[in-house]
Parts: C-alpha cells; structure tokens; sequence
C-alpha cells in the first residue's frame, strides 16, 4: 500500500490546517522510508509469499524493526517530537499519529508478518489481517481512501480560499493532482511496471 | 520504484503546490513557537 497513506494524508490535512501538506505527506510514509536504507543493507527484507501471485501485495515483507508495533510507536514518536517544536505540541502529536497511522493501514493489508516487539524479540505471534491476498479489495480500499481524502482536503481548502478566486482555483487544482498522482502511483503498484 | 516516485509526487510537487493556498500558518490553541 502507497496511495492509501497519501490519501489518508490528505483527509488530515483538512483537519490540520497548521501543519504543512509535505510534512504530512512525509510522515505517512516515515517508517517506510526509514526502511528503505535498511532493506537496502539487507537488515530488513522483501519476499514473495507463498503461493501468491507475483506483484501487488504478493509479498512478505520482513521490516522487523521498522514495522514492530513497538518500533512503529518509537518511529512516530521521534518524528512527532521535532514537528511538535516546530509547529506546537497539538500538531506535533498529529503528525505522530499520521506516522502511526501506516502501521494501522499495514495491518489491513499485510499477510502476518508484523511482529509486536523490534526485532520479534520473544517470537510473538505476528499481525497481520492479510487484505492483499484479494488484490482487487485492496486496490479499491486504497482508492477509496485517496478519494476521501481528496475529496476532504478540497472541500477545507475552498473554504481557506473563499472568496479569492486565485485561491480556489489553486485549492481544486491541489486537490485534482492528489487524486491524479494517487491514481498514477496506484496504478504502478498494481501493476508493478515500475518494479 | 513506485515508492520513490510517490514520495516525489507527493511531498515534492504536492507540497509546493499547496504552499500556494493560503492555510492559517498558527493554530491559536497550539504552543508553537
């Protein structure tokens, strides 16, 4: 999953007004792009599923530290506690709650391969609801939460930019691209002709 | 692939783009500094 967290991104944008979009954006997916480094060096890993499909969702993916409920909860914290001092503690805790918000999302999709504690310290049971083993149920969740959340960013930036016509035109041109580039990385993802 | 070209998208292009509506930069409840 990458679009739903964009759009999910984009609903509490509505909300948090204060706080920039890219900060937002960024935090949906801080735990993904803190394991791309270790995925990388291998600490983290990538492997199809057992008798899967090949492609979108077809995978298990070993991110046991960055993707533990544990290392979800540190993960977002310390992304919280910088926004917290650059934008107030209230926005601070939002974009914690953002970053943690793609551990909940995961969980949806993910077959069970979320450990509890970094590392699977202890070898507790793995989490994980498995939506992805129906793709198409995925991809529709995924952009029905692109649209909802368009669609809530839109309608709280026209009120932003009432009565400044520049404004609103910029405001549904903001929103038309969300929906566009969620569409367009959506598509990718399913897919996969990007790799 | 898809992932890096979203982030692009997303917090790049997105983020400059909605710089340009004029959200209330101060949440009058919040402590920011």
């Amino acid at each position: 999953m990458i679009t739903g967290h964009f759009g999910l991104a984009a609903g509490v944008k509505s909300r948090a007004t204060q706080v920039p979009l890219w900060a937002l954006m960024f935090a949906t997916v801080w735990l993904d792009i803190v394991f791309m480094p270790l995925l990388v060096l291998g600490t983290e890993t990538i492997a199809a599923a057992p008798a899967a499909h090949v492609g979108y969702g077809g995978v298990i993916i070993h991110a046991d530290f960055t993707h533990s409920l544990v290392g979800a909860v540190l993960l977002s914290a310390l992304i919280g506690c910088p926004a917290g001092l650059l934008w107030g503690t209230r926005n601070g805790v939002v974009i914690g709650l953002v970053s943690f918000s793609h551990w909940i999302l995961d969980l949806l999709v993910h077959r069970p391969d979320l450990p509890i504690l970094p590392g699977n310290m202890l070898g507790l049971p793995m989490l994980g609801f498995g939506l992805w083993r129906f793709p198409a149920v995925s991809a529709v969740i995924e952009f029905a939460i692109l649209t909802t959340g368009a669609c809530l960013y839109w309608r709280a930036a026209l009120v932003t930019s009432d009565g400044n016509q520049r404004s609103r035109a910029t405001a549904s041109f903001s929103a038309a691209l969300i929906l566009v580039f969620g569409f367009l990385v959506l598509i990718l993802d399913v897919t996969g002709v990007t790799g | 692939m898809q992932f890096i070209i979203a982030v692009i998208l997303f917090v790049g292009v997105m983020g400059a783009v909605d710089a340009r509506i004029p959200w209330p930069k101060r949440d009058s409840g919040s402590a920011a500094r």
